[in-house]
């Protein structure tokens, strides 16, 4: 049984992003010599997400667009207090006021996984992953393992 | 408009310098308290770019005899200023040291640096004691600004009473050629310190302030509510320099709040701009 973990940093640029990350997890792969087994795919962040959709420009742009209005950074019209993480966290040393763009980390998922057959990805034809920044620009991390058989 | 300034900057998560210098890990944490990841340089300039700011000044915090530590060097501070044109230094020294004049001199003729930072609560010095009048004189004679942290910090150990205010107002009194900015405006004490900054034409107030709710509705309260924005758009305008208190505040939410209040295009222009530059020029307000 072959298990490894690799970690691998995006750089966001802008507040809203999906980076397109197929090829990293590709390359993550093909440099363990997975075979057969499985990929899962994370970030270890809790403002940014992970999905799988088609890899056209249109969507990148719908995509984040949706989640502002499902889950907007300042408080939704109507709510009676706002949201309650804007408050010093004392933890911190500063405040919380991206509730929204943790509700968007939520809603979007945090993970993803394929299989791997004879080395390669197994994914439907449009499908890419994406890691999408809800809070940028910042580093983010994200997560690959693979679990399987290696190369005999 | 043209890029702006961000007046106030702690760059305590850049994580070149943390790498090349792991005590400022501790100074980050402890010291200045601060919990969030440290960051490539080229995080900050690309948010700086999301919101127009083209420079912003780093702040360090010499608080050696008071907390044991340094919140970056100077030396720390211009070599960081080295790797982007878009950083202004500014100085720091201890107040409790008899050679702070001096050290601000060589910051400054030697380092290149412009201006200097001190955190009462933070350096645990009362600001209008006459024992530090000399480390003011020398500012005056180099013709640089100090920017004094006010009013409430979260810094651990940092009272509040130190950030009063009123305990400025010798300075601003005793030195009138000398710029000072009172940083976050020096909230709780808004009134206070507009009080002070529509008296003494040297006092300046930066907008980087954040103690609860969010940028855009508590800079709303602060600049709006407890003074009405009149105040700022009409008489002090010219007193006026946006600082976001980046990392504890981001610079584009900051920027973005501050513009969001309703301004005159004008006097936004000062407010992110045309004041600063004139602070790091030595200028008067008026």
């Amino acid at each position: 049984m072959l298990i490894k973990l690799i970690r691998f940093e995006v750089i966001s640029k802008k507040e809203f992003q999906m980076i397109d990350i197929t090829g990293e997890v590709e390359n993550a792969i093909a440099s363990t010599g997975l075979q057969d087994g499985i990929v899962f795919v994370s970030t270890t962040h809790t403002t940014s997400s992970l999905v799988v959709t088609e890899g056209v420009e249109c969507l990148e742009r719908d995509v984040p667009e949706h989640l502002e209005r499902l889950s907007p950074k300042n408080p939704p019209a109507g709510s009676n207090w706002g949201w309650y993480h804007n408050r010093l966290l004392d933890f911190d040393g500063r405040l919380g006021y991206n509730a929204g763009d943790h509700i968007k980390s939520i809603l979007g998922g945090i993970q993803c996984f394929f299989p791997v057959e004879n080395g390669a990805m197994v994914r439907g034809t449009r499908q890419r992953i994406y890691f999408c920044e809800y809070d940028g620009p910042l580093a983010r991390t994200v997560l690959i393992q693979v679990m399987g058989e290696g190369k005999q | 408009m043209k890029g702006g300034i961000d007046f106030h900057v702690h760059p305590v998560l850049i994580r070149e310098m943390i790498r090349k210098y792991p005590e400022l890990a501790a100074a980050c944490r402890e010291t200045y308290y601060c919990g969030n990841a440290f960051q490539p340089l080229e995080v900050m300039l690309a948010e700086f770019d999301l919101v127009a700011i083209d420079r912003a000044v780093l702040l360090p915090v010499d608080a050696t005899t008071s907390r044991g530590a340094k919140i970056y060097s100077n030396e720390q501070i211009a070599e960081l200023c080295g790797m982007s044109d878009r950083f202004i230094g500014f100085a720091s020294v201890d107040p409790h040291q008899e050679s702070a004049p001096q050290q601000l001199r060589q910051a400054i003729a030697g380092l290149g640096l412009r201006g200097l930072k001190l955190d009462p609560a933070m350096q645990d010095f009362e600001p209008s004691d006459k024992r530090y009048y000399p480390l003011y004189e020398t500012a005056a004679e180099l013709r640089i600004p100090i920017l004094f942290h006010a009013g409430l910090s979260f810094a651990p150990r940092s009272k509040l009473r130190q950030g009063h205010p009123t305990l400025f107002e010798d300075i601003a009194a005793d030195f009138p050629g000398l710029n000072i900015v009172l940083a976050h405006l020096a909230w709780p004490w808004v009134v206070e310190a507009v009080a002070l900054a529509i008296k003494y034409p040297n006092v300046y107030l930066d907008t980087s302030a954040l103690y609860f709710d969010n940028p855009y509705d508590f800079l709303s309260y602060a600049m709006t509510k407890q003074v009405p924005l009149t105040v700022f758009e009409r008489t002090l305008r010219k007193q006026i320099v946006f600082g976001s208190n980046n990392p504890r505040s981001e610079t584009k939410t900051m920027a973005r709040a501050i513009r969001g209040l309703g301004f005159s295009e004008d006097c936004l222009e000062l407010v992110f701009r045309v004041n600063a530059e004139r602070l790091l020029a030595g200028e008067r307000a008026c």
